[in-house]
């Protein structure tokens, strides 16, 4: 049976009991919101956040909620991303990778300093680099495998010379692995930090807010704001109360549902970002009657992916491993459609009329997905049962142990293509094919080359049915007249602050 | 009354201990550990079990659990497997809610159960002092989240009055807005447990009035309410006093829930988010000293109330 956690229930008892209110336009907001006066630099700016990081250390810890606050914020790697996941210089001031695609040859921008006041040099990028390369406790181990040498022929190159070409490296250097961090350095990472961004941190109120100030001896431009303060507010009820009341000037992963009270207050325009969030409806392919590939098509035809993401309230058909951000991404949706009644009868060629299933949800995920697929696989004439457990529990049981039939998590890291290339992955998926095409396209120096080759791959898994991606997930924000600049897309990942004003308030 | 006191504080720190092993194995039972979720779902089985050696999550359960108890005998809560922050600190910091938090909570369910109850019990068999039961049966009835719903909506959506969520960046320093954020949780759990209080308070009252002290004033002159009034609730104060222990426990399970409606950076909140992210370490802790405050709540009420009362006194 379906357990509901109290927070959700008192969710919809809200919505309930709120006037029936449409729902988001599906049109993006193109233009950002006129400031309404001029910026004020002493601004503080007010974020409402819902997932707060369970530590400062984003060396040995995983998780969005470090990445988005801390990636160019505070830590600064040679070469960043965009809000289009494309990439560009950061610390360094420019780069070059050799014609074979195994040398990279980076080349430091002038004054960059820690917050301590310490110069950086190349000497810290090889220490930070040869750490991730070594450590197997540090995040990025894994994708620092094929490189041979890191090394600074002079106090402002770095270069980094792989076994293998590696068409994913760059990218890998925009998230934690490619940090740099100062040369045996003594903070406590955990609790402070030691970086060279725009900001620094002031204050970490465990369970309630983390405080930026600007950092006036920054290397590049000065921030737009003198202070930022993140509010964590887990619950998205509190959030949009918290908004309504003004405690916060931006609000980030408004509920879909909760959002038509912002944008009825008048005090805030509504973003629709893109995002790499992709919810997957993933197949024990390894588990009968899973294993069959008739169940698994049946399954994917049998749920009505646009009522579904009507429910949700947000996010865009996928069909297939990769999002529209990442490269190799294309249109997918001649593979699969809604059809019930094709559904039903390749259930009734696998001999599996009356199937029961047990899908496994980490309850923060709420009960409409679950809803929608009880009903949509209930036509089809499959009993779906829903285990909602804790997080934990789920890496334990469905992550770890592969314990399962049908599992719902949203997978949210970009270029993650990789999973399906990885027979030991939760999915079970394993095709000789598809992993050598991924092979090929991460050896492909190329990037076209390379997108058409993960393109290719990432039809032929859609036409294996290992998953089904229910959608793609869409961010939406709230933002106050007052602010100017904040970002809109990937900000799940990314919350680079550094062009963002707020106006005085008249 | 020495004796007495021994005895009890004997049983209050065995009781302590029973607990401790308890809390720490029962914790372990919980699916997932905090090692998985620092890697994250990109991250193979051996990192994660790099990362479980290096936390120290692979030693036998004994030695973890000796040295944790050792560290509480030296005053040492231990430190969080994932901020590597003091536990005893950070318990500290987030007593400056719950605390007060429980204070306010205490002190409105008084309010509302001492004047209610005995006017309960004086109207008892006239339609008011029916309509008083029916009201409290229903208030204790009401699930403290959907109390809490309601008074944010009234104070906060409607009038705009007080903050709906949260608690202000610069705490204490703002002791106006501090308390100010605080006063709608306080109000929920309140209410409930004023509710609850309230019933008992009223049957305190009523055998009060049977009692024979009060029949004796009665019999002296007196009306039936003047005496109940003047000798029969210093004797329903007491009752009181041995129910407390049970509010305070209630108090600190309805803060947990109201913490998560109001988003403050409590001690319930933390211990959510600690057993959500399996940081076992710290939850044991914490729970520990939870348990710890209400034996020893427990243990000062019963201490008061022989001292108070001359009967449990002479039976000593």
């Amino acid at each position: 049976m379906f357990r509901r956690t109290r927070r959700l229930a008192l969710i919809s008892a809200l919505a309930a009991t709120a006037v029936v209110l449409s729902a988001c336009s599906g049109t993006r907001e193109q233009e950002p919101s006129a400031p309404t006066g001029t910026p004020d630099p002493d601004a503080t700016l007010n974020v409402g956040l819902v997932l707060e990081p369970t530590n400062l250390d984003i060396r040995h810890t995983s998780g969005a909620a470090l990445e988005q606050i801390l990636i160019d914020n505070i830590y600064e790697g040679l070469v960043t991303r965009t809000q289009q996941n494309e990439i560009e210089g950061r610390l360094a001031s420019d780069y070059e990778v050799s014609e074979d695609g195994l040398t990279y040859i980076f080349t430091l921008n002038e004054g960059i300093a820690f917050h301590d006041g310490t110069a950086l040099t190349s000497a810290d990028v090889v220490a930070s680099y040869e750490t991730v390369r070594t450590d197997a406790t540090v995040q990025g181990n894994a994708e620092f495998a094929s490189v041979a040498s890191v090394s600074a022929p002079d106090a402002t190159t770095v270069q980094i010379v792989l076994t293998a070409p590696n068409q994913n490296f760059l990218f890998v250097l925009t998230g934690p692995a490619g940090l740099v961090f100062k040369k045996g350095d003594t903070t406590d990472l955990k609790s402070a930090e030691n970086g060279t961004g725009p900001f620094t941190l002031t204050r970490w109120n465990k369970g309630s807010s983390i405080t930026f100030a600007r950092n006036d001896t920054y290397w590049g431009e000065p921030t737009g704001v003198a202070e930022v303060a993140f509010q964590y507010i887990p619950d998205f009820t509190a959030g949009v109360n918290a908004a309504l009341a003004g405690d916060v000037d931006v609000l980030t992963a408004v509920d879909p549902n909760l959002a038509p009270q912002l944008e009825d207050s008048g005090d805030f325009t509504l973003t629709k970002g893109r995002t790499t969030d992709k919810a997957t409806l993933a197949f024990n392919n390894k588990k009968a009657p899973l294993d069959d590939v008739r169940v698994r098509e049946a399954l994917r035809l049998a749920i009505d992916h646009d009522a579904l993401i009507e429910a949700v309230g947000a996010g865009t058909p996928l069909y297939g491993p990769i999002p529209e951000l990442d490269p190799g991404y294309e249109d997918l949706s001649d593979v699969v459609s809604y059809d019930p009644v094709k559904a039903e009868e390749l259930l009734a060629e696998a001999g599996q009329e009356d199937l029961e299933l047990t899908l496994t949800i980490p309850s923060f995920y709420g009960t409409t997905v679950p809803k929608v697929l009880i009903s949509d696989f209930k036509e089809v004439g499959v009993a779906l049962e829903v285990d909602s457990v804790e997080f934990p529990s789920w890496l334990e049981d469905v992550y770890t142990n592969k314990d399962y039939d049908l599992s719902f998590v949203l997978h949210v890291e970009p270029r993650d293509f990789g999973n399906f290339a990885d027979p030991d992955y939760y999915f079970g998926y394993d095709n000789a094919e598809v992993q050598e095409l991924y092979a090929q396209a991460q050896a492909e120096v190329d990037p076209d080359a390379s997108a058409e080759l993960l393109a290719e791959a990432a039809r032929i898994v859609s036409e294996d049915h290992p998953v089904d991606w229910l959608y793609n997930g869409e961010t939406i924000t709230a933002v106050s007249p007052v602010v100017s600049g904040f970002p809109e897309d990937s900000i799940n990942s990314r919350i680079n602050l550094a062009g963002v004003t707020v106006s005085a308030e008249n | 009354m020495i004796r007495y006191t021994l005895v009890r504080g004997v049983l209050l720190i065995a009781g302590l201990l029973v607990s401790s092993a308890l809390i720490f194995l029962t914790l372990r039972v919980f699916p997932g550990d905090v090692a998985q979720l620092i890697a994250g779902t990109q991250a193979s089985p051996s990192e994660v079990d790099a990362l479980r050696e290096a936390l120290g999550l692979n030693r036998p359960l004994l030695a973890q659990y000796t040295d944790w108890i050792g560290g509480i005998f030296r005053g040492d809560l231990g430190t969080s497997l994932l901020s590597g922050a003091s536990v005893g600190e950070e318990l500290l910091l987030k007593a400056q809610v719950t605390v007060p938090l429980g204070i306010m909570s205490l002190v409105i369910a008084i309010l509302i159960a001492v004047p209610f109850g005995i006017l309960a019990a004086l109207l008892r068999g006239r339609r008011g002092g029916t309509a008083l039961s029916i009201g409290a049966q229903a208030l204790a009835a009401v699930p403290v989240v959907w109390a809490g719903m309601m008074l944010v909506v009234v104070f906060s959506v409607w009038l705009g009055w007080l903050p709906p969520q949260g608690f202000p960046r610069t705490g204490w320093s703002t002791p106006g807005r501090a308390i100010e954020s605080l006063l709608l949780p306080a109000l929920t759990i309140g209410i409930v447990e004023g509710a609850m209080l309230m019933r008992f308070v009223r049957s305190a009252t009523l055998q009060a009035a049977g009692q024979d002290f009060v029949r004796t004033a009665a019999a002296k002159g007196l009306t039936r309410t003047r005496a109940l009034i003047q000798h029969g609730i210093p004797a329903v104060g007491l009752s009181i006093i041995t129910v407390l222990g049970l509010q305070v426990a209630g108090i600190i399970v309805g803060s947990v829930v109201i913490e998560q409606l109001f988003t403050l950076p409590g001690i319930g909140r933390m211990l959510v988010a600690d057993v959500g992210t399996r940081d076992l370490v710290k939850v044991q802790s914490e729970l520990l000293v939870l348990t710890g405050f209400v034996l020893v709540v427990g243990f000062l009420v019963d201490l008061l109330h022989r001292t108070i009362d001359p009967r449990q006194r002479e039976a000593a």
